[in-house]
């Protein structure tokens, strides 16, 4: 694969910082300012330049998992959507739609956000839709 | 109010201002990037003053810090404000021409001495009198704050109380004025612009309006629900009462941030489906039903909105474990398996019906202009406008509105849980300059790192160590009337007697334990800031 610098903005605070992300084999290798960012001109903070580790952590979660007898295990796509779907859609008939309700991320992209409402609004018809955004 | 859950203006403006008001803003550790701008905007010229109770690292660059007690922010701002109306010195050719309730607000405030506030804050009368005269002599007087702000259970006040001494002087609609609360997630803005709260749909535009509900009605063939929802803190209420089903947590660990954790796990026990997509198998991961692996910010394209109204573009870098899915694939496969099709093959393409629903505000916001210009800060509503740097710049047109901004006079009222004999000390939470939220990625620095802290901490005043004869370093033990933690006493300067500052990083010590599920009436936001502890040595 190579190596490669990726334009990306930082995931943590509200600033926005345009990091220049270096991937070598597709690991993060190092992470600087992007100079070009009106926001920070090059600059970063800890968490910016160096707590990108967690991406590649050997904890992450690589398996959907359903609770079986009081266990959490793990589970094809395809079971665990379908069990969602089901229980949702029985939710929806038996105790209506105010019976759900989502918490939003205020770390996923805007697109996210906009599919997760749509989702709450026109899927499961409630506008049970909150986030972090409070906290 | 003429406020709308946005900044009303950009970090550009730092530079051009010249007094800031600092409030509840811990800059350097919650925004260090942003704590640099200021740090230098000072350097050439702007006056700082920050209003905080602890002795924070922005203080160095203060001409002056207000150290008032936690949760006073109204009593010091009205008593700002009636320094300012017994002096003349507010803009009054700006108020009557663009706001309404001007007699309210200066009879609400006449109470306010600064004598009498003085007594509510612990700040002196004449550093009251001295800031607002600066603040409001500034022909560009600015404000920023955060969480110290909003997270009481009088929160909305406080921002309204910010309003209106922003108003009073004339300082919105300008360039180096205005108000900007500083947003602790990336895409804090984003997440509400996009239309994930209980009123809001895409834009702004409100769930109990038809015409605005009509625009999302048509373009994708659902009839959507008219009424309110609930906000994050009454469905955990909703929960605890057997009445929510079923829970959908997206990339959130709520055991662990929410206030009085116990309570928030026994409020999500009690749901029937608990859906958890997130990266890890976190606190509130472990007690869910079903458990969906997602993608990182790394893995995915998209935007984000910052804390000055900026969407910008972030880039996959990385290939993602293949049995991973994103965010929005993951909803779309259920949408579409629930009997409701929705397929996207792009972030772009839902980024371009964002943009076809609401072009007031995004339509001239293309991928190919971020990718050239870099940010965009909206509305911007053609592929030829740059962007709105400024809102209501029409404040400073001298014309009259038509539709006038209306003051919100609001009075003082204590934290919810005042201090006693039995739990003598104000413990206010925070966040720390290397961690993030509840840890969980910002577990995983590169060991060459070495970090400050790597262990919470409850950080107190010397004299009330020294009473307690407990010592810097030493275990003891914080308790409030919901729960208890061990952890370690750090003696700290910044603090002030009678206040214990703690973080909420680590799961080994979950100081929401501690916290109270107090909150604001309107926004459901919850007194983080403050809440009565006692502190006892280790047997």
């Amino acid at each position: 694969m190579g190596k490669q610098e990726v334009k990306m903005i930082c995931s943590y605070c509200g600033t926005g910082c345009g990091l220049i992300v270096e991937v070598e084999d597709n690991k993060i290798v190092k992470v600087r300012g992007d100079k070009e960012s009106a926001v920070n001109k090059g600059q970063t903070c800890i968490k910016g330049s160096f707590a990108y580790n967690y991406v590649h952590a050997k904890e992450r979660l690589t398996t959907p998992l359903i609770r079986k007898n009081g266990e959490l295990q793990p589970a094809t796509w395809k079971e665990a959507l379908s069990f969602i779907a089901e229980k949702l859609t029985s939710f929806k008939k038996d105790f209506g739609p105010d019976s759900m309700s989502i918490f939003a991320c205020a770390r996923a992209t805007n697109e996210t956000n906009y599919v997760t409402q749509k989702f709450a609004r026109a899927v499961l018809g409630m506008n049970n839709i909150d986030g972090c955004n409070r906290t | 109010m003429f406020g709308d859950g946005a900044p009303t203006n950009r970090f550009e403006d730092f530079d051009k201002a010249e007094v800031l008001l600092l409030i509840g803003s811990n800059t350097t550790d919650a925004h260090p990037v942003v704590a640099n701008r200021i740090k230098k905007a000072v350097k050439n010229g702007v006056k700082l003053i920050v209003i905080d109770p602890r002795k924070i690292d922005m203080t160095k660059s203060a001409e002056k810090h207000l150290q008032l007690k936690v949760g006073s922010d109204i009593a010091l701002l009205n008593a700002m404000m009636h320094v300012i109306i017994e002096e003349g010195l507010y803009d009054k050719d700006y108020i009557a021409r663009v706001s309404e309730g001007f007699d309210e607000l200066k009879e609400k405030v006449s109470m306010y001495t600064p004598e009498y506030a003085s007594e509510i804050t612990r700040v002196a009368a004449d550093d009251i009198r001295e800031v607002a005269r600066m603040y409001a002599s500034a022909d560009h007087g600015m404000i920023a704050y955060t969480l110290g702000i909003t997270e009481h259970h009088f929160g909305v006040n406080n921002v309204f109380d910010i309003a209106n001494i922003a108003l009073l002087t004339g300082n919105i609609g300008k360039e180096g004025t205005g108000i900007m609360p500083l947003r602790g997630q990336n895409n804090v803005q984003g997440a509400g612009d996009m239309g994930c709260l209980p009123n809001q749909l895409t834009g702004g535009l409100k769930v109990v309006n038809e015409a605005d509900r009509k625009i999302f009605e048509d373009a994708w063939g659902a009839e959507l629900p008219a009424e309110v929802g609930h906000t994050q803190t009454a469905m955990l209420e909703k929960m605890t009462a057997g009445k929510m089903k079923a829970l959908y947590v997206i990339g959130e660990n709520p055991i662990l941030a929410d206030v009085n954790m116990h309570h928030t796990t026994q409020a999500i026990r009690n749901v029937d489906l608990l859906i958890v997509q997130d990266l890890f198998l976190h606190e509130t991961a472990k007690i869910a039903d079903v458990v969906l692996p997602a993608r990182s910010w790394a893995e995915v394209d998209g935007t984000y909105t910052n804390a000055d109204r900026r969407v910008q573009r972030t880039r996959q870098g990385i290939e993602a474990h293949p049995n991973t899915k994103g965010d929005w694939q993951i909803l779309c496969e259920i949408a579409t398996l629930m009997g409701y099709e929705m397929n996207y093959n792009s972030s772009e393409e839902i980024w371009n019906e964002v943009r076809s629903l609401v072009p007031h505000m995004f339509g001239g916001m293309t991928y190919e202009r971020f990718d050239n210009e870099g940010g965009l800060n909206y509305p911007c509503p053609s592929v030829d406008h740059p962007g709105t740097f400024i809102l209501h710049e029409r404040f400073h047109q001298g014309i009259e509105l038509k539709e006038k901004s209306r003051f919100v006079p609001v009075d003082f009222s204590p934290p919810a849980e005042p201090t006693d004999d039995e739990y003598p000390l104000t413990l206010t939470t925070g966040r720390r300059y290397e961690q993030y939220n509840t840890n969980s990625q910002t577990a995983y620095y590169p060991e060459k790192i070495k970090l400050k802290q790597t262990e919470e901490t409850v950080d107190m005043h010397a004299d009330d160590a020294a009473s307690l004869n407990i010592e810097d370093g030493e275990y003891v033990e914080v308790a409030s009337r919901r729960g208890k933690v061990k952890v370690k006493a750090k003696i700290c300067k910044k603090m002030q007697k009678g206040d214990v500052f703690m973080s909420f990083h680590w799961a080994e010590v979950p100081t929401n334990s501690l916290t109270i599920d107090e909150f604001d009436p309107i926004s459901g936001t919850a007194e983080y800031k403050a809440c009565a502890v006692k502190i006892s040595k280790l047997a």
